[in-house]
């Protein structure tokens, strides 16, 4: 029995065990690979989407329980990949391994949406993702800039 | 240098062409929509005049260069892309990078490097000198056949000719032509001699410019294709699970209990000693044989997870069993140190001036085994048919890979197709090969269809090639002066340890004069492997803390102590960076009661030698409460590579690495329960988060100007460990002699 969902403003129809991750729904059954498996127990946060406009770890959300949801994902976060956000980590440049990174930049994308302009202590809440590759002080600076770009 | 070899086979022979002054690059750098096409990065090059292996220029301005290291997050693939661009005068937006496929190396007589030649060309970084030199030849050379080529058309001399972002000029007339508008020609051209790349002095990119990574945009826009986002038609997925207890094996299952389960298509047993077809294979192979196992395949991942789950399977444990607890293993190992151990692994001068000495230093340090812990787990895809295997892999080594293909899936090495993906993570585990091994175990009996094997997060945990355990007791015998004369190492541990770390310092390796180092390897079922500065990342903590352990003996300070060691040394690059990181740290300030400053200083890929590698020296600031809350402030380090060729690429990784060994100081040990690995994710095996992260500053003014490129990713774990203990020590009179931190009882009054 297929479950109805919309991903990236597109409805989708997945037939598939109700029980599969939406990480998973979004990997294998729509072929979208930018939304990353990285620890399956919603630790490293490289699975993050927004559902329904919230930061959500989809490896511990299953296909039943987001029927009739909006979800947003890396490859729908803007128009041409252009969110300040993507702009910005490649100005300066952030990634390492890069792995970790659509996950990063989809909590830290949530993040500004709901605090324009937010402090190191709400940076450290929201964007809990792990990156192993230790690209941390780049990620900070670069939202704090997107906030002084996105005020301005 | 093999590779120059190859370039005279393409008869790129020597040159007296002359490469001006006045010569611009004009490269723009790291725009949104540059190399966005760096997606996919194996062997999709449109069909383009090649002027070598390693570079072809298509009709439509594209340059691709084709990179033989795989790219791990260090940024190798930049790198080698701007070694070229320094000489060939090209925009930096129309360069896109592929991975050199190691089948063609084999099919065209090492084309890319001979083979065997170990990590020499399909693993490692970019800036070892025979790399640098091949790159700027590469373009130097393609550069002035395209100056030919135009100069040919226009009927005018090759002087008249102007190159700059990838645009041919005549001067004289101000008529254009664009690389690719000459591409075709300029790839045929024969020249007298080829042109000699410009002296350093006149590099205007390497060195003088920061370039961001040529794979950001394919980055964050989710498109950059790592090893788990291969999907290809009629791809099956497997989920696998391995004997527990390493070197253990499967005692029993019951695939009927899964077979009819949703989307199952087969229950597959790894047996490692089933016998495989004998391949003459020029890379060692041990490190790479598969373990006992057994999977699911299935149509889709989570049927393949969710009928593993439900597998019933059988292990027996082996010797490894043996081993019931932590503490039983590190017990056995202080316990070798007791005695001598079985090699002598460097022995000079007389040691037995040790104990004549007026003061003796002596002290036990133990680290654990830890994981390498990446985000991407383990995975790889392969596809077994009757003509060959073709694999898609995020590997540390892809010719290695290639060899473990053929060997494992008993077909020639030139059946093989290797696809080197993005690597999320290695650190070194990506090195053996034996995920990919397992991959073709697995597919091999599912011919016919690609399988994409993939390990938990849990599984890739419990199934590491960890960094080694090791204890250690120093002793030092000091003079009147405080200076050692004399120091005995003995070190316990398991094969593969080396002295990188311990011997490779001027304080072991030459400044001491009487100097024994020996060593016992334990029977333990454990599987290790390069972790992040191999033995060095123990080592650097564990001599580091003991020079300050001889520092306070004689009641001196820890950075004049040091500087006093060091006296003579031939390389003022160690005194330097002490020097720097410390008055960049203001080392000394006076501070409150529970807080200290700690120094440290290390050398990895020197071997020993003064200058080469690379020296890091660090000063951390850390906190500890009453109750033993630990918090470390800052970490300032110094580092003197010679030179650098990319100040921010040095920059990023140096800031990682630091924050790697602050983790790996504060929080990493695997644990054993009756042979297994009992830690399996990131809940039990914590990792820094962005709020947990000090205050780093990196600072260049080190840097010695020696004439090396030396590497930036693994020094800096060394001296980070270290620095943090013994600021602890300086805080609270506790000494710190074993990792990780957070398990240590650190409360004082």
């Amino acid at each position: 029995m297929a479950v109805q969902l919309t991903v990236n403003n597109q409805v989708q129809n997945v037939d598939a065990d109700p029980s599969t991750p939406l990480l998973w729904v979004l990997r294998d059954h729509l072929g979208m690979t930018g939304t990353k498996f990285g620890c399956g127990l919603a630790q490293c946060g490289a699975c993050t989407v927004h559902i329904d406009g919230i930061a959500t770890r989809s490896c511990q959300v299953p296909l039943e329980a987001v029927a009739g949801a909006n979800i947003t994902t890396i490859e729908g976060l803007a128009v041409n990949s252009d969110h300040v956000l993507q702009k910005l980590w490649v100005e300066m440049n952030v990634p390492q391994c890069g792995y970790c990174q659509t996950g990063v930049l989809m909590a830290a994308a949530a993040l500004l949406k709901q605090v324009p302009k937010p402090t190191d202590q709400e940076i450290d809440l929201h964007v809990s993702n792990i990156c192993r590759c230790g690209t941390y002080p780049r990620i900070r600076a670069a939202i704090h800039k997107a906030a002084e770009m996105m005020s301005a | 240098m093999g590779n120059i070899e190859a370039l005279d086979r393409r008869q790129f022979l020597v040159t007296t062409a002359v490469v001006g002054g006045g010569f611009s690059l004009g490269l723009t750098f790291g725009t949104g929509e540059a190399n966005a096409s760096l997606e996919a990065p194996w062997g999709k090059t449109p069909a383009a005049p090649e002027f070598t292996p390693w570079l072809s220029i298509a009709a439509d301005d594209t340059i691709t260069v084709r990179v033989a290291t795989p790219e791990i997050g260090n940024g190798v693939m930049t790198q080698a892309a701007m070694t070229i661009a320094e000489e060939l005068g090209c925009d930096w937006t129309k360069v896109r990078c592929e991975f050199a496929p190691p089948a063609r190396n084999l099919a065209e007589n090492g084309v890319y490097a001979k083979a065997g030649a170990g990590l020499a060309y399909f693993s490692g970084r970019s800036t070892v000198e025979d790399r640098l030199q091949l790159g700027l030849q590469v373009g130097a050379s393609a550069r002035e056949r395209l100056k030919t080529a135009a100069a040919q058309q226009w009927k005018i001399p090759v002087s008249g000719v102007e190159v700059a972002n990838s645009v041919l000029t005549h001067k004289a007339t101000g008529r254009t032509l664009t690389f690719g508008q000459v591409a075709a020609k300029a790839a045929g051209v024969k020249l007298a001699q080829e042109p000699t790349p410009k002296p350093q002095e006149e590099w205007t990119l390497l060195g003088k410019k920061s370039v961001g990574k040529i794979n950001n945009a394919a980055i964050v826009n989710g498109t950059a294709v790592y090893g788990m986002d291969v999907i290809l038609p009629g791809m099956l997925y497997a989920a696998l699970k391995q004997a527990p207890v390493h070197g253990g094996k499967l005692k029993s299952y019951d695939a009927s209990k899964v077979e009819k389960m949703p989307g199952v298509v087969a229950v597959v047993v790894v047996d490692p000693e089933a016998p495989l077809a004998e391949l003459k294979i020029p890379f060692g192979m041990a490190n790479s044989a598969a373990q006992h196992g057994i999977a699911v395949v299935a149509e889709h991942y989570w049927q393949a997870v969710k009928a593993l789950e439900a597998l019933p399977v059988e292990w027996d444990s082996g010797p490894g069993g043996q081993w019931k607890t932590t503490s039983q293993v590190y017990d056995a190992a202080r316990k070798a140190l007791d005695k001598p151990g079985s090699k002598v692994d460097k022995e000079a001068g007389d040691i037995a001036s040790l104990d004549r000495q007026p003061k003796i230093v002596e002290a036990t340090y133990l680290t654990p085994y830890s994981e390498h812990a990446f985000i991407e787990p383990l995975n790889g895809t392969a596809l077994v048919t009757a003509d060959g295997v073709e694999v898609w892999h995020p590997s540390q080594h892809s010719e290695n890979g290639l060899w473990v293909a053929a060997h494992e899936a008993g077909v020639a090495p030139e059946k093989v197709k290797f696809n080197q993906t993005y690597v999320g993570g290695a650190f070194g585990r990506r090195v053996f090969g034996n995920d990919l091994r397992m991959v073709v175990a697995v597919a091999k009996k599912v011919p016919g269809r690609p399988v994409h094997v993939i390990w938990s997060r849990e599984e890739t945990t419990r199934q590491g090639r960890y960094r080694h355990m090791i204890a250690a007791r120093f002793k030092a015998g000091l003079d009147a002066d405080g200076k050692p004369q004399a120091f005995l190492a003995r070190s316990a541990s398991t094969p593969g340890l080396s002295g990188a770390g311990l011997l490779n310092t001027p304080f072991a390796g030459g400044q001491i004069k009487n100097v024994r180092y020996e060593s016992e390897m334990l029977p333990l079922h454990i599987m290790t492997g390069p972790y992040r500065g191999p033995s060095y990342n123990s080592y650097a903590f564990m001599m580091e803390t003991f020079i300050d352990e001889c520092a306070h003996a004689c009641g001196a300070d820890p950075l004049a102590y040091r500087l006093k060691l060091l006296e003579g040394w031939d390389d003022e690059g160690w005194a330097k960076t002490l020097k720097e990181v410390a008055a960049k740290a203001e080392w000394g300030k006076k501070l409150p009661k529970g807080m200290g400053q700690g120094i440290a200083i290390a050398n990895w890929g020197g071997n020993g030698k003064p200058k080469t590698g690379t020296t890091v020296a660090i000063v951390a600031l850390a906190e500890v409460t009453t109750q033993g809350a630990l918090k470390v402030h800052q970490i300032d380090v110094a580092f003197d590579t010679g030179r650098i060729v990319n100040q921010d690429a040095v920059h990023t990784e140096l800031v990682g690495g630091t924050i790697f060994g602050l983790n790996m100081a504060l929080n990493e040990e695997l644990t054993i329960k009756d042979g297994r690995i009992v830690e399996g994710n990131y809940d039990t095996y914590p990792t820094l988060k962005i709020g947990d992260i000090p205050k780093i500053n990196i600072h260049f003014g080190a840097l010695t100007g020696h004439d090396r490129f030396a590497e930036v990713g693994e020094p800096p774990v060394g001296p980070v460990g270290p620095a943090i203990g013994n600021a602890i020590f300086k805080a609270t009179g506790q000494r710190i002699r074993q990792m990780p931190f957070r398990k240590l009882d650190l409360a004082w009054a």
